[in-house]
């Protein structure tokens, strides 16, 4: 068991959403913990430890990864995008816009994991049917909405964006 | 598109949800913080022989180790105060505290957690509930009958609440009935199952502590912290920030007493973060398991005449807020119908299992779906179609019900019809696809509560509530109470809310409350600040106050829109420099709202403004496995007028999924021992997007008399009540066999099809 006396550190610049970040950490680190307490970013949330939930979900090189379950150290040199870097400054991505304006966002705990899921499944498949996005999402846990009108907005925006 | 584009029904705290920005407890920092760490019995029943903590003291980097011996020596809890913060000197289930460590890493604190020493005698655990209540059965609570009791909560062993229903005379209206029918259902203990594990965060400033903590009730929890430390209320304050979902698992308080105690005691704001097993093992707010017997007599028309049951529900090792669970769960067992001769019995039984609490509509599931089925099975009886049995039987507007209430103005039979007619009930299905039926109820509430309202000199507005929001929306609708008494924009209104050192006490987020009661409560305040500010108006317009009108922003007088002023401009005339309203709900008068009930009366013997529900499903049963799809579900729902309605469809959405989980795969599993053997999320399973069926949800918006704001029931609970019945009715007409446990897993259709005993096999 490490103690702090005997802890080695690796020096690991992370990129995220455009940013270099600096960051000294253990090679057990997860990437959700580094991303929340060294970078400073705790819109990726921690739902399970354990790949169950995606409320951890970001991408790495565009793809979707329970940031949990993911090394930090292995993500270096690769670009890591949070729930943080989905909105071009003050305008919304069309995902968030419209997962809120139509109702499916309530207590937001897994808002930033599905909308990390579903932004990777509409880059991929721009145009996916309704059992693609429930593909795409089966992931991402949501205890609140029973899924309908988080559904729903990533449809409409699949509808808008293409 | 920026936010400040967003329509009407944009939730205020929406675009910090979808931006990351928002902060929930877990993301709470404080300068020197330290990590907290629970040593847990692990062991469900035992005498503890030695416990020593003083070389986990004595590890560099561990600031604090508390025991029992280093808090205040104080039993609590409503109903039995059964409850200390640490074990004293026995454990009664896995989950309960003996210890807490706060040091500097998450490695030191699991480092000083396996340096307390901790030994024990184990005792046989008791978790059988009939085992449990037989005579000369070994004891939870050896000691009970010296602990404080409040409220009616007759109790006797490990009876810790008793609660029975009596009409008319049961015994021999059931002697004439021209068929009787008798079930036997039980019911698996399930879980909240918020996607936040619950965090806690303490600082003390001088003799004040600052808890930032997930409760759905912060008022509560700073009771609980008072109480468990013996600090005045002045002393403590709550703040919840973001809440990552409830579903009442987070109802109250529960951990903030224990962390605010390491802080004081480690001179260092103190961090508590649940992993998802202890979310699962270590809440006092289980779903508790039931077993549920029923005999109903009907006459040769088909109408009941007689109902009979007995209720044995699973306490766990303590009481949390589960005094009232008897008495709720023989309401459901009556069920919304007209029996004029009913005797229920309802006994919640002390185990070794972990405690019960509030879970969203608590013991409704599983009472409405017993007694679901089993009216299924009635129908079946007498040869009458279940939709036919319920039109006969359900209780309609002026009917007198199973407690002996009568109803004003409800809309159970409508809802019957709609989701019927929705569902395309009596059409012809696939072999392996059938519907099913449901009807349940829940009540509104009364409770006291406060809200604040302060119009500021600039005109902006602040509405103070002690309402919670877990994110129903609730909160979020208060404002447009309140932006239509000023007449303002409810975007000129921000809210404060969870923050116990602002706001009026309330109940928080618990019972479907927050717009029945904090409602009001907002509704009265923002009157207050109106009627200041037309008189005001009237003092610039030259007119009489009772002719102003608020619309607009503008304050004008009625019939001459075009003389108006803004109300901007009369809110920094006014002399105080700002303009306050203040109001309770305590000083309403509630009808008086009778039923029978003999013992335990907690206040359900009968129901305020109660919500109905009718859920027809269709479901598809793989008959090779037993499997089990939810393929629609129909819901209408009497919950009064809708305010919200894109919040209000997405509690219906979200109770029904909820129903459907704990339908079909939501079922916690128990060693011998009593130990949880599925707390995590892969082995207790939730429904996923790919599971979730097409859901339509019908309101039918009828006046109802003694209703919240504008004729609003409670709604958030109401959803989470018929889910469960209509789907074993569904599986059941599908695979013309009955499943009488819950969840109806793959495993249990599948033995009932092939006339399996899992019990056996």
């Amino acid at each position: 068991m490490s103690t702090p006396s005997n802890r080695t550190l690796n020096a690991v610049e992370l990129q995220v959403n455009g940013v270099a970040y600096p960051v000294a950490i253990e090679t057990s680190r997860n990437l959700s913990g580094v991303l929340r307490d060294e970078v400073g970013l705790t819109g990726t949330k921690e739902g399970c430890d354990d790949c169950e939930c995606g409320a951890c979900m970001v991408l790495l090189d565009g793809q979707p990864i329970n940031s949990c379950s993911y090394l930090a150290v292995q993500a270096q040199g690769r670009e890591i995008t949070t729930i943080e870097g989905l909105a071009d400054g003050d305008d919304l991505h069309p995902l968030q816009r419209n997962i809120l304006a139509m109702g499916g966002v309530q207590c937001g705990f897994c808002t930033p994991g599905m909308l990390m899921s579903a932004t990777a499944l509409l880059e991929r498949n721009p145009t996916p049917t309704e059992d693609e996005i429930k593909i795409g999402l089966s992931g991402n846990l949501c205890r609140c909405t029973g899924y309908a009108k988080i559904l729903d907005s990533v449809a409409a925006t699949a509808v808008e964006i293409s | 598109m920026a936010v400040t584009d967003m329509p009407e029904f944009i939730r205020a705290d929406g675009p910090d949800k979808v931006t990351g920005t928002g902060r929930y407890t877990a993301d709470m920092t404080l300068t020197g913080q330290l990590v907290a760490k629970f040593k847990y019995a692990e062991v469900t029943h035992a005498i503890i022989t030695k416990l020593d903590v003083e070389a986990a003291r004595a590890i560099p980097g561990v600031f604090a180790v508390l025991t029992a011996a280093d808090v205040p020596d104080i039993r609590f809890t409503y109903g039995i105060a059964d409850r200390t913060l640490f074990a004293t000197d026995r454990v009664r289930f896995e989950g309960e505290i003996v210890a807490a460590v706060a040091a500097i890493s998450d490695d030191v604190a699991q480092q000083a957690l396996d340096a307390i020493v901790f030994e024990y005698d184990e005792l046989p655990p008791i978790v059988d509930l009939e085992a449990a209540i037989a005579d000369g059965a070994a004891l939870v609570h050896p000691d009970v009958d010296s602990y404080v009791v409040t409220g009616d909560t007759p109790h006797s062993g490990n009876v810790a609440t008793h609660s029975s229903i009596a009409m008319g005379n049961a015994e021999e209206a059931m002697s004439n009935a021209a068929t009787v029918v008798t079930s036997r259902y039980v019911a698996d203990a399930s879980h909240a199952t918020p996607i936040e594990p619950r965090a806690v965060v303490a600082q003390w400033e001088g003799e004040r502590v600052t808890v930032y903590t997930s409760t759905q009730v912060p008022f509560d929890a700073r009771n609980l912290v008072c109480e468990a430390l013996e600090l005045p209320a002045n002393r403590v304050r709550i703040i919840a920030p973001h809440l990552g979902g409830g579903f009442g698992g987070k109802c109250g308080g529960h951990f903030e007493p224990h962390i605010a105690a390491l802080a004081r005691a480690a001179k260092r704001p103190v961090k508590l973060v649940f992993s998802r097993w202890e979310e699962f093992i270590a809440p006092d707010r289980r779903r508790e398991g039931m077993i549920i017997d029923i005999t109903t007599g009907v006459d040769a028309d088909g109408k009941i005449v007689a109902r009979t049951g007995n209720i044995l529900l699973d306490n766990g090792a303590y009481l949390a807020d589960s005094a009232f669970f008897p008495q709720a769960a023989a309401m459901h067992v009556a069920g919304p119908y007209v029996i004029p001769n009913v005797f229920i019995d309802s006994r919640l039984v002390y185990t070794n299992h972990q405690p019960s609490g509030s879970v969203r509509a608590p013991t409704a599931p599983q009472g409405c779906w017993a007694v679901e089925s089993h009216t299924d099975e009635i129908a079946a009886a007498i040869g009458m179609d279940p939709l036919d049995f319920r039109r006969k039987n359900i209780v309609t507007t002026g009917s007198v019900g199973a407690v002996g209430q009568t109803y004003d103005e409800i809309g159970l039979d409508q809802c019957l019809e709609l989701a019927a007619e929705s569902a395309g009930w009596g059409n012809d299905l696939p072999d392996d696809e059938a519907l099913g039926i449901s009807v349940g109820w829940w009540p509104s509430f009364h409770s006291p509560a406060g809200a604040y309202a302060k119009m500021h000199g600039d005109g902006s507005i602040q509405v103070i509530t002690g309402a919670s929001e877990c994110g129903t929306g609730s909160v979020m609708t208060l404002r447009m109470l309140a932006a239509d008494e000023l007449g303002v924009d409810q975007t000129d209104i921000e809210l404060v809310y969870q923050d116990t050192g602002a706001a009026p006490a309330g109940p928080g987020s618990s019972g479907s409350m927050t717009l029945f009661n904090h409602g009001r409560a907002v509704e009265r305040a923002a009157r207050q600040i109106a009627d200041q500010i037309k008189e005001l108006a009237a003092t610039e317009l030259e007119a009489n106050a009772a002719d102003i009108v608020l619309a607009d922003g503008k304050a004008s007088v009625a019939g001459t829109p075009t003389v108006s002023v803004p109300i901007v401009e009369l809110a920094g005339s006014s002399p105080d420099g700002e303009i306050l309203g203040s109001a309770t709900t305590e000083d309403i008068e509630w009808p008086e709202i009778k039923g029978s009930t003999c013992l335990g009366d907690q206040g359900f013997s009968s129901w305020m403004a109660p919500q109905f529900s009718c859920h027809v499903v269709r479901v598809k049963v793989d008959k090779d496995t037993g499997v089990s799809r939810v393929l629609e579900v129909h819901a209408a729902h009497d919950s009064g007028t809708i305010i919200n309605p894109i919040a209000a469809h997405g509690q219906i959405e979200g109770g029904v999924t909820m129903g459907i989980g704990q339908a079909l795969t939501e079922g916690t599993q128990y060693d011998d021992a009593g130990r949880q053997r599925n707390a995590g999320l892969l082995e207790y399973k939730l429904q996923t997007i790919a599971d979730a069926p097409k859901i339509t949800t019908q309101f039918v918006e009828i006046y109802t008399p003694n209703a919240g704001p504008r004729g609003a029931k409670g709604l958030a609970e109401a959803p989470n009540v018929a889910t469960c019945g209509a789907v074993n009715n569904a599986i059941s007409a599908a695979i013309g066999k009955r499943i009488y446990q819950l969840p109806m897993t793959a495993e249990r259709v599948w033995a009932a099809m092939n006339d399996i005993s899992l019990e056996e096999a």
